[in-house]
């Protein structure tokens, strides 16, 4: 318990370095860092497929694209940021967590109970047999990303 | 077990309040896009911390996995799209989008 509150410390951390680091970089490793705790706790909860989607895809995959991007619009010029951001986002955020630890245990207590009932079987079932659906729609938006990316990059033709 | 379903909904609130800040308070594209990034683990950490407390894992991590591919289809999308704005704009700042003249 100890250590996943800490795991999840580390994942809030991270997150918020993400956005607050000035150098585009080393947001996109603290996003990284934060997937990768984000990873471990998800293994922690007796859930490793997500856990190895989490890591391989998210810590690794989505940082490879965001750093290619990096690379790709690197502009020379700098964008000027707020003066405020810098120190009214900590401010508010840490309003924010105040209010959240002060309302969300009332707020949970005011969720209708859910039917938890106990599941059987195996991640495989689940995955294919009750949600099946699920898969359908995934395959339509992988479908619909590639066509979108195709999309973006296409050529001028001569004619045009 | 309301514990740790509250420990897991503390957290996911936390980073999903600090995505919608970033969004609000940033101005560079790509760290509005690190921000939406930042709301999508809250609600994959929600999605899982519920299943988790009412003992239905195995649904909770089929749509995080779900999410996740998602993800995926919807980061190679935006990105590609970022990279076409910063070619017509020559920069990364988002109000530069607010001028209607091309």
């Amino acid at each position: 318990m100890i250590l996943q509150t800490a795991l999840l410390i580390g994942v809030v951390i991270f997150s918020v370095l993400a956005i607050l680091l000035r150098d585009l970089l080393k947001s996109a490793i603290a996003l990284a860092a934060a997937s990768l705790l984000l990873g471990i706790i998800f293994f922690r909860m007796n859930a490793p497929y997500a856990g190895v989607f989490e890591i391989s895809v998210v810590a690794g995959l989505i940082t490879v694209l965001f750093v290619l991007t990096i690379a790709l619009t690197k502009t020379g010029e700098e964008v000027r940021e707020s003066r405020l951001v810098k120190w009214a986002f900590p401010l508010v955020f840490i309003a924010f967590i105040v209010v959240d630890a002060l309302v969300m245990k009332s707020l949970l207590g005011q969720v209708p109970a859910l039917a938890a009932g106990a599941e059987s079987g195996s991640f495989g079932e689940v995955l294919w047999r009750a949600r099946t659906y699920d898969l359908v729609g995934q395959i339509a938006v992988i479908l619909a990303g590639v066509f979108s990316v195709l999309a973006l990059f296409r050529k001028r033709e001569k004619h045009d | 077990m309301t514990n740790t379903w509250y420990l897991y909904v503390f957290f996911a609130a936390a980073l999903i309040g600090a995505g919608l800040l970033g969004l609000l308070a940033k101005r560079n594209l790509i760290k509005l896009f690190i921000a939406i990034e930042v709301i999508g683990k809250g609600i994959s950490l929600l999605l899982l911390g519920t299943g988790f407390a009412k003992a239905s894992i195995l649904t909770a991590q089929a749509l995080v996995i779900t999410y996740i591919v998602i993800e995926v289809s919807l980061v190679a999308t935006a990105l590609a799209l970022i990279i076409n704005i910063t070619r017509h704009t020559k920069s990364l700042d988002v109000r530069n989008l607010a001028k209607l003249k091309g």
